[in-house]
């Protein structure tokens, strides 16, 4: 593997938005030659030996979890991990002890995902070791948008130009903001679209346009990031019922064949088949979801060796 | 108690020596002369300070205490100690206590148990049992005991009905009911202002609208009702212009605006500060601005501290778990002097924290004249001092000011007899 002589500007990924383009560059570069390691038939390095790792998971992930854990064991780091559901952490323990705890164990670094937005930041305020955040609440989710961009990058080449759609519920979603953050640093042009109760008041101010019109922004978009409806995340109803959803801003063969252009299509998952996306999408060429799935360990791989690179 | 006050400027403009420095002559609980360079009378503390002014004593309505309840956070003997040295010789506890004050017997504990404080104490009755929304309490008889305003406290009214019936109901004995405005169906979970610092954090917001379309509604019931009602802790530029249209229209309403709000954005919360979580929430510029106007125009009445003490615990959390609040009595003045003194001038600032609540909620007035009552507060307008909370007197630290220079500090408070003077520098 090339040496790295450059170093991210940061010793945290708390977010997209502390990021540099140049960072991302890096991290890009670096996930190029990851991503030769895990084809390789030997997938393992020894360059994160004898650091440990823990991942705190405060809220439930299943790929997010394996693709880091997966990143770190083919990195040979030493791995613990730790799953809680917020509430009972939250009736009890504070996180701050929580963490506090484990980190006596002489942890080095710590991947959290957490429903409270900032909290990774928090932590980093009060503890010594890096932290990755792997998705806080409502606020964003790094390493998801690095991969997202990476693996259109590898599609479509360079990103300046490009024209994104992001589809679904804008309002809950932690990987709209930080995929918005990225394509901008990166010189893409956003258009967010969904139905008007799923997209923030104020979006606009981030710099992105703002669509309630499935048809009219696949017309316009060189790729299509559809987000996973968020059932979970929504207190009380913002639409009225699937069916009308999949109808009018799922996304399907038929609408796609209408825009009669090649469009890429991804989904971060899990995937609500047939409701945003229909399976005949979901499978299509057209669709680069599980690239997205590959191209996850190895932007990971390349996240943790450089913030371990910057201890 | 025999205190001599020397070379004071007087800022009282219902006083025949309004501007003028003069020396006041304190006995016990009365003004026993005002005059040039009175002689020290034998057992008298005598206070000698440069630039020191004297004005009636200030008064904050809606304060947070912790006493019945949570006296880990505050309670009434160190938010006396606060308030006096953030120079307020007055406080109105809101109701949320442990219980809520809302019966005869909670309005007498207040009463009682600060009988020989420095501070007065003016109860402040709950509309609803327990502060639920729900059934209305015994509004006459604790205004008989000594209430001077009814209200939810930090708990708005949601229920329109409910807040009519209030405005009816109180006009039995001349009340008046304080709302604070705040619509929880709009502004569910929200933790700050909505806007773009609230979409960039993915935080939920709190639309502005949640506070002026119950702004908009306390003043439909007001003036439908024929009653009184005190705005309480109004953040949003269209709240004031609301409420300056229904003054010119004769509605009996007034304001009030916390100090912090009109002196920082959300701009603040950026690095997810939870010092500056609080409620209302800190807006937009536009918002500052239009507050600031609205309080040199006089359609805000009053400027208040918001003190609202909470434990460390409360605060050291992810930000969405933290609570809503900052104390603010001993920083009030010093904040809103540093910020717009020049605009509002010392004689601006004692209207708002002392003339007009006093009128509004028919306090005694205090005239610094012979033979009055002696509430009075010392402070120096032009030193500048560093906020530093391991010296403050509040029982909480929840405060976002730490270490900030503040000009205008307060050198402490004389009322019933009593008198306090800060120790800490």
């Amino acid at each position: 593997m090339a040496a790295v002589t450059q170093h991210l500007s940061t010793r945290h990924l708390l977010g997209i938005k502390d990021l540099t383009a140049e960072d991302i560059h890096l991290i890009f570069h670096t996930s190029d030659n990851f991503k030769e390691v895990i084809n390789r038939p030997i997938r393992k390095v020894p360059s994160l030996r004898d650091v440990t790792i823990a991942n705190l998971f405060f809220e439930n992930s299943t790929r997010t979890r394996i693709s880091f854990e997966l990143a770190e064991k083919r990195l040979s780091a030493d791995v613990v991990n730790f799953s809680a559901s917020s509430s009972s952490v939250k009736k009890g323990e504070t996180l701050l002890d929580t963490v506090n705890n484990i980190l006596s164990m002489k942890v080095d670094m710590v991947v959290m995902r957490h429903p409270a937005p900032c909290a990774p930041k928090f932590l980093s305020e009060h503890i010594d070791a890096n932290i990755i955040n792997a998705g806080d609440g409502t606020h964003e989710h790094p390493t998801q948008a690095l991969l997202d961009a990476f693996s259109m990058q590898e599609k479509v080449g360079r990103l300046t130009g490009k024209k994104v759609a992001i589809f679904g519920d804008i309002l809950h979603s932690r990987v709209a903001l930080s995929n918005i953050f990225c394509l901008q640093k990166l010189g893409a042009e956003v258009t967010v679209c969904g139905p008007p109760t799923l997209i923030p008041k104020h979006i606009e101010r981030l710099g992105v346009h703002v669509s309630y019109n499935r048809d009219e922004t696949l017309a316009w978009c060189d790729i299509a990031n559809i987000l996973r409806i968020q059932l979970e995340r929504q207190d009380i109803k913002y639409f009225p019922s699937l069916r009308e959803y999949a109808q009018y801003f799922g996304v399907d063969r038929r609408a796609l064949d209408r825009t009669g252009k090649e469009l890429v299509v991804m989904h971060p998952g899990p995937i609500n088949r047939g409701v945003e996306i229909s399976s005949d999408v979901a499978d299509s060429e057209h669709s680069i979801i599980l690239q997205q799935v590959e191209n996850g360990v190895a932007v990971r791989m390349a996240i943790l060796y450089l913030l371990a690179a910057r201890t | 108690m025999k205190i001599l006050i020397r070379k004071a400027t007087i800022i009282d403009r219902t006083s025949e020596y309004h501007n003028k420095v003069m020396d006041i002559l304190v006995s016990d609980a009365v003004i026993l002369r005002i005059g040039q360079d009175l002689p020290a009378a034998a057992a008298a503390e005598v206070i000698e300070m440069e630039g020191l002014f004297v004005s009636p004593g200030w008064v904050d309505l809606g304060v947070q205490v912790g006493d019945p309840g949570f006296e880990h956070r505050e309670d009434l003997d160190s938010v006396a100690q606060a308030a006096a040295a953030g120079g307020f010789t007055g406080i109105g506890p809101f109701p949320n206590t442990e219980p809520v004050i809302q019966a005869k017997p909670e309005v007498n504990y207040l009463l009682q148990k600060t009988h020989h404080s420095v501070l007065d104490i003016y109860p402040i009755g709950a509309i609803t049992r327990n502060c639920k929304g729900l059934d209305i309490t015994e509004m006459i008889d604790m205004h008989k005991v000594g209430a001077v305003a009814f209200s939810d406290g930090h708990t708005s009214i949601q229920n329109n009905g409910m807040m009519m019936r209030a405005l009816q109901y109180v006009k039995a004995f001349g009340g008046i009911v304080i709302n604070h405005p705040h619509d929880i169906s709009i502004a569910g979970e929200g933790q700050i202002h909505e806007g773009y610092v609230s979409t960039a954090l993915g935080m939920k917001g709190i639309p502005d609208m949640a506070e002026e379309m119950m702004v908009q509604r306390d003043i439909y019931l007001a003036e439908y009702t024929n009653s009184r009602v005190h705005i309480s802790g109004i953040s949003s530029r269209r709240s004031v212009d609301l409420i300056r249209g229904a003054k010119s229209r004769g509605i009996a309403v007034s304001c009030s605006v916390p100090v912090l709000n009109l002196v920082f954005t959300d701009q603040m919360l950026l690095d997810f500060n939870a010092q500056f979580k609080v409620l209302p929430p800190l807006r937009q510029q536009e918002d500052v601005e239009g507050l600031r106007a609205g309080l040199l125009d006089g359609t805000i009445d009053m400027i208040t501290s918001n003190h609202v003490p909470l434990e460390v615990e409360q605060k050291q959390l992810e930000f969405a778990y933290a609570g809503f609040g900052a104390i603010g009595l001993e920083t009030a003045y010093a904040l809103a002097n540093t910020h717009f003194g020049d605009k509002l001038g010392q004689e601006g600032l004692v209207t708002h924290f002392s003339r007009k609540p006093r009128q509004i909620f028919g306090l005694p007035e205090v005239v610094l004249q012979e033979g009055s009552k002696a509430t009075l507060t010392l402070f120096q307008p032009d030193l500048s001092w560093t906020f530093k909370l391991d010296q403050r007197y509040s029982k909480s630290a929840n405060s976002p000011l730490n270490g900030q220079v503040l000009k205008g500090k307060v050198v402490g408070i004389i009322n019933k007899g009593r008198s306090f003077f800060r120790v800490n520098p």
